[in-house]
């Protein structure tokens, strides 16, 4: 789209604008777009973070494909960004549902659902770390011990590391979602509903075809702002799940994830070249997967 | 933010390094040691005593914590701007060293350190091409905790080899024990194998750095260490050795770390506990040592004055002085002086004791080239033994074959 005002123009109209804008700009340059542009340069180079950087092109990519650890680590957070959202979505939406009133119990509820989003992830994780701490030290196995079961080792089973670091993202973000939908479920109008009464729709029925097609936008915000979220885990495998000085991604790697595989080739193993190249599939990984998820959404708005 | 922040190259000078003069100009050397606050506490009573003798040089002495030291010190290396003395992980001064971010000790004078150190820890802290980077600032080592109450019950003496350890277990869950026995520091990883393994007679390379897991001595002492999990019921969850004991746990294998905070921290075990060397192996008792590394970065500008410090921080006096402070504040400091592990120790003579003989049959983990690099690999395929997804000859030939591939 061209600008119909030449420059000149433009300058003379808007230019205490720009240079009111000039501080903030500087700082996203500095801050945001060098960095960006610095990380983009090393991926393709072999920099161990104290040497200068030396240029190898394509060679971290092409180690990448053939990287045995990050294909685990890609399918590790395959399932755990399904796992996550979808539910996470669901649950949110769910809650939504359930506590869309004004009344106080409903505005309690929300808030308590809430709290978990405006909390330090950090402190939510070492929560978590001590409810699931083994033996019978930990909340998890005080609860399964009084039902008579025997202490489960929640952070040393394989198998349960996903659906536990599934648990932990759910339950952590379904209140920020649930807080969205509310949003989206007081933006439909009431008429529609009334409509559909008199037409004698039931409620699933006006649920199907009013309520569900307009949350559509919403959805595919939370749905979006998940997925980025998703793939980006670390918080909770770094410190849930990390054993020792360097055994990052728990018991056989079955908590390993992108972003903690990307920690640890950068910062214990000095490989921020590779590091970064790791940074730069997972934004295309991110990109392509958001876009398609946009399009789906305009898509569905034009049946 | 999925993006590395990247740092800025550096250009890869290396910096003008200034003889320190002895002059009196006033120094201020900064020492970023790793571990709690507790710790940099009895390091600082080393500085302020080193001050007293060299008016001009204040040592300020800051915690990294655990969790983010090695971050902050590669951060601090790619800047070339940080502190002038550091101490972390044994091996961290190696990896800095190797990429210039540290200073060769033996060029200024710390090389005479060498003949009061553990030998087996201090070949564990120089460089595979003999570079001295950093030198042992403390040792760590393991030793076996018991419940005098419970194995009392049992009629069970504290066990001094595999063979007794397991017939324990069994008495003990004979009598009513529900958790006979548990490991903290190494379960399910290198360190914890690293004990049996060497007990059998084995080790991770030979003398000349070969991987050395493919001998019947490694897949013995891999059956041993697995049957404790699976046929001895030893739990895959690390639980905190004082926790631990304190929650029933009869029988525990821990750092020295929880020796001295064990009866403040757990009050209902003062009095039932006691702790011994972990059992011996056919091969002996070998037992693992760590601990931590001091060295001085290639940025500091008063090398020799850091390595002075350094030197002096092996002196009887400030050993004195951080074993002062540390009983004060129930800090298990082991010096990394052998001779003084017993003489002016911070544990009671008889824990002291158990400690010595754990230190004098030690052996440091193994300084061979790309070692560093195996060790998580390595964890893994043993975990996979431990959790019957593969069979001990198995984990072991694709854990040494990870080792020859990093051996370059």
């Amino acid at each position: 789209m061209a600008s119909p005002i030449p420059l000149r123009g433009r300058l003379r109209r808007y230019g205490t604008s720009y240079a009111m804008l000039l501080p903030f700009l500087a700082l996203f340059a500095g801050f945001l777009l060098w960095p960006l542009a610095n990380s983009l340069y090393l991926s393709f180079t072999k920099f161990d973070g104290i040497n200068p950087a030396a240029f190898t092109g394509v060679d971290n990519f092409v180690q990448l494909a053939s990287d045995a650890r990050f294909r685990h680590a890609l399918g590790n957070t395959a399932l755990y960004v399904v796992g996550s959202v979808v539910l996470g979505t669901l649950l949110s939406l769910g809650l939504a549902l359930a506590f869309n009133g004004t009344g106080w119990l409903h505005r309690i509820m929300r808030t308590v659902f809430f709290l978990p989003s405006v909390t330090s992830s950090i402190a939510l994780m070492l929560m978590w770390k001590w409810v699931l701490y083994p033996s019978d030290v930990g909340l998890a196995n005080t609860i399964v011990d009084w039902l008579g079961g025997n202490a489960v080792a929640w952070l040393a089973t394989p198998g349960l590391t996903i659906p536990i670091l599934v648990l932990m993202s759910v339950w952590g973000g379904m209140g920020y979602g649930m807080v969205l939908y509310v949003a989206g479920l007081g933006s439909i109008p009431q008429e529609y509903y009334e409509a559909a009464k008199i037409d004698g729709a039931s409620t699933w029925r006006q649920f199907r075809h009013i309520t569900l097609p307009l949350l559509r936008p919403v959805t595919t915000y939370v749905v979006v702002t998940g997925l980025i979220g998703a793939f980006q885990v670390f918080e909770a495998v770094y410190i849930v799940f990390s054993q020792g000085a360097n055994t990052i991604g728990g018991v056989l790697d079955s908590g390993l994830m992108i972003v903690p595989y990307l920690y640890d080739q950068g910062f214990t193993h000095f490989r921020l070249g590779y590091a970064s190249a790791i940074a730069w599939v997972l934004f295309l990984i991110i990109f392509v997967l958001s876009l398609i998820n946009l399009r789906v959404g305009r898509a569905m708005k034009e049946l | 933010m999925a993006v590395l922040s990247a740092a800025c190259a550096t250009s890869g000078q290396t910096p003008t390094q200034q003889a320190d003069q002895n002059t009196n100009a006033p120094v201020t050397l900064s020492f970023w040691s790793t571990g709690g606050d507790d710790e940099t506490a009895t390091f600082q009573k080393a500085a302020d005593l080193y001050k007293q003798k060299h008016p001009n040089v204040t040592v300020k002495v800051q915690t990294l914590s655990w969790s983010d030291a090695y971050a902050k010190l590669l951060a601090a290396a790619t800047s070339r701007n940080g502190p002038d003395i550091i101490s972390g992980g044994m091996t961290w001064t190696i990896q800095f060293g190797a990429r210039g971010a540290m200073v060769d000790l033996r060029k200024h004078g710390a090389d005479s350190l060498k003949a009061q150190a553990l030998p087996a820890q201090w070949e564990s802290a120089i460089s595979p091409d003999g570079s001295v980077y950093g030198v042992p600032l403390d040792m760590s080592t393991l030793a076996l905790y018991y419940r005098t109450d419970l194995l009392e019950q049992a009629k069970v003496e504290p066990p001094k080899t595999w063979e007794e350890l397991t017939a324990a277990i069994g008495k003990l869950k004979a009598a009513g024990v529900k958790k006979p026995y548990s490991q903290d520091w190494g379960n399910l990883d290198w360190i914890g194998y690293f004990n049996y393994l060497y007990q059998a007679g084995g080790s991770f390379y030979t003398a000349d750095c070969k991987p050395s897991l493919n001998t019947p001595q490694a897949e013995q002492a891999l059956k041993y260490w697995v049957d404790l999990y699976r046929e001895h019921g030893a739990p895959t969850a690390t639980v905190e050795g004082a926790d631990a004991l304190d929650t029933g746990t009869a029988m525990v294998v821990a750092g020295n770390w929880i020796a001295k905070g064990l009866d403040v921290n757990k009050p209902k075990l003062k009095g039932k506990w006691a702790m011994t060397t972990i059992p011996a192996g056919p091969a002996g008792p070998t037992t693992f040592i760590g601990g931590r590394a001091i060295g001085v970065t290639s940025f500091s500008k008063y090398v020799q004055t850091s390595t002075d410090f350094v030197t002096f921080m092996y002196s009887d006096e400030a050993i004195t002085a951080i074993a002062d402070e540390a009983r004060k504040r129930n800090i298990s400091y082991i010096p990394p002086r052998p001779d003084k592990i017993v003489n002016g120790s911070v544990f009671t003579p008889e824990q002291a004791q158990v400690f010595e003989a754990a230190i004098k049959a030690g052996k440091a983990a193994p300084g061979c080239p790309g070692w560093d690099e195996s060790a998580p690999d390595v964890t893994k395929q043993l975990q996979s033994a431990i959790l019957g997804k593969a069979d001990v000859k198995t984990a072991l030939a694709e854990a040494a074959k990870i080792m020859e591939r990093n051996a370059g």
